[in-house]
């Protein structure tokens, strides 16, 4: 599903992000990066969206290679791949319908399949009393429910989690896992970037460790 | 692009202005106060163009003739100068009609009589040329035809009107120039720092797959509504000026010369409105194209 070839990144200002990484990931697999701060992780994930550009390498999502990729299938990419952030990244100026709306639109789905899916999926993460609040009036949990319901409106075979329970206290953490696991269970691809020791040891997934833009670990469900 | 996603554009656009209330009330003042400048600036230009144009209309040449010259020989003059490059018209005034339009301009009928029947008056050309700086040449020309007595035309007078005229009609393109310049700039950078604020929302859309197309038409959208918006209360402060100035004039100075076409007034006003449209849509699209790259 995913695979890595060799990929280095080096950042415009000269900083080394990434050293001949190579990695695969499977379909339906869920896969937790971890690492200290400035490690790569972030990177390695922002490659899998296409926000950055290995250096060297190859980053292959099925047959697509995303460094052939021009600027037009960028977005088409991005729609086959959800992305859920630490900070949201939620329209400020929209409400929770919208939000999750608005990847429907982009994609030209018709009004009516917008608002079956996007009452469905609100269903799914608790959210349907919510439905017309702004960002603004949700709590950091509810915000990152949000966000997954966004990822997943479209069906995604890749779901990619940037630290997505980063801002979260242990509860609503919880509630993000599960919803997760559900997800992955039902065969979409996870890959999440995480500092959250006690998530990653209780859940008993494969876990790929980064440090110094290298892999040095690449265990399956041993705790780290 | 699909109809339904042409509708969610155009709604888009509405929902944003109104959900960026204070941003847009900032612009719309912002074109607004830029396209008043602009407008009046025209009309500035407008009415000292016209000032030029209506002193120069006023300048003529008249070619006096000797006395010993025949009306035949006189209406053969008229011919010759008529054909002189640059003359527009020349129109003959007999000795004849010039004492009765003399007498008639004192309320006099008795003053041939009173003169011993001796018309003082010559015969006399009036000639207009195509362009007032052309004047000096054909009364030169004029003055050295046999039969000629006398050619004035406002010696002197002249040369300060052309340079009087040509200053105006600078002074008015300098204006329009300079306002144009800073209305274009007010608004581009007004409507920038508007989407500039939004750039987290540009990037988050990016995200979700939207693409680069999907992302501008709302802006361009919503830099022509702005635009629209400021143009039509614009053009609502300059006409409701520009009628006033002009009943006032007409009252208080009525012999100035204040440009009152109507089809001039409204195609200003049009343009304003078309002008501010086009800048407001033009500096929204290149504004968020910086983060499309």
């Amino acid at each position: 599903m995913i695979s890595i070839k060799n990929v280095s990144k080096i950042y415009s200002n000269g900083a080394r992000a990434l050293s001949n990484i190579n990695l695969e990931i499977s379909k339906s697999e869920f896969v937790f990066l971890v690492g200290p701060s400035g490690a790569g992780k972030s990177t390695l994930m922002k490659l899998l969206y296409r926000e950055e550009e290995a250096t060297r390498g190859q980053v292959f999502i099925d047959t697509i290679n995303l460094s052939r990729l021009n600027a037009k299938q960028v977005p088409l990419l991005r729609r086959r791949t959800g992305v859920i952030f630490q900070d949201f990244k939620l329209l400020s100026t929209k409400t929770v319908f919208e939000n999750i709306a608005f990847a429907q639109q982009v994609i030209g789905k018709s009004k009516q399949e917008i608002k079956e899916n996007t009452l469905y999926i609100l269903d799914i993460v608790g959210l349907s009393r919510k439905k017309d609040s702004f960002p603004s009036e949700l709590s950091g949990g509810e915000q990152q429910r949000v966000c997954i319901a966004r990822a997943l409106v479209n069906q995604p075979q890749i779901l990619l989690a940037d630290e997505p329970t980063g801002n979260l206290d242990i509860e609503n953490a919880w509630g993000i896992m599960a919803l997760l696991e559900g997800i992955n269970q039902k065969g979409t691809t996870v890959v999440m970037a995480t500092h959250a020791m006690h998530i990653v040891n209780k859940m008993k997934k494969r876990v790929v460790k980064v440090e110094e833009g290298c892999i040095v670990d690449d265990n399956l469900g041993e705790a780290y | 692009m699909a109809l339904n996603t042409v509708g969610f554009v155009i709604r888009q656009a509405f929902v944003s202005l109104k959900r960026n209330i204070w941003l847009t009330i900032a612009s719309v003042l912002t074109v607004m106060t830029a396209l008043v400048l602009l407008g009046f600036s025209v009309f500035f230009l407008a009415n000292t163009s016209n000032l030029a144009t209506v002193f120069e209309s006023q300048v003529e040449i008249a070619v006096f003739i000797n006395d010993n010259q025949n009306r035949e020989q006189v209406i053969d003059l008229r011919n010759q100068i008529q054909v002189i490059e640059g003359v527009d018209t020349v129109e003959l005034t007999t000795k004849e009609d010039a004492i009765v339009q003399f007498q008639q301009s004192m309320g006099t009928s008795s003053l041939l009589e009173d003169l011993g029947d001796i018309n003082p008056f010559p015969d006399k050309l009036t000639v207009m040329a195509t362009d007032v700086s052309l004047v000096e040449g054909i009364a030169n020309q004029i003055a050295d035809m046999n039969g000629i007595d006398k050619v004035r035309y406002g010696q002197g007078f002249l040369e300060n009107l052309i340079q009087l005229t040509q200053w105006l009609r600078w002074l008015g393109i300098a204006v329009v120039g300079a306002f144009a310049f800073a209305s274009f700039l007010l608004i581009s950078l007004n409507i920038k720092s508007n989407v500039n604020s939004r750039e987290s929302e540009i990037r988050i859309m990016r995200l979700v797959g939207a693409s680069n197309a999907f992302i501008k038409w709302p802006f361009f959208i919503e830099g022509m509504l702005l635009g629209f918006i400021g143009g039509v209360l614009a053009i609502g402060i300059v006409g409701a000026a520009y009628v006033w100035f002009l009943q006032y004039m007409i009252s208080a100075v009525a012999f100035l010369p204040i440009v009152a076409d109507q089809m001039f007034i409204i195609s200003v006003l049009g343009l304003m409105l078309i002008g501010g449209m086009t800048m407001g849509a033009l500096a929204s699209v290149f504004s968020v194209r910086r983060f499309l790259k």
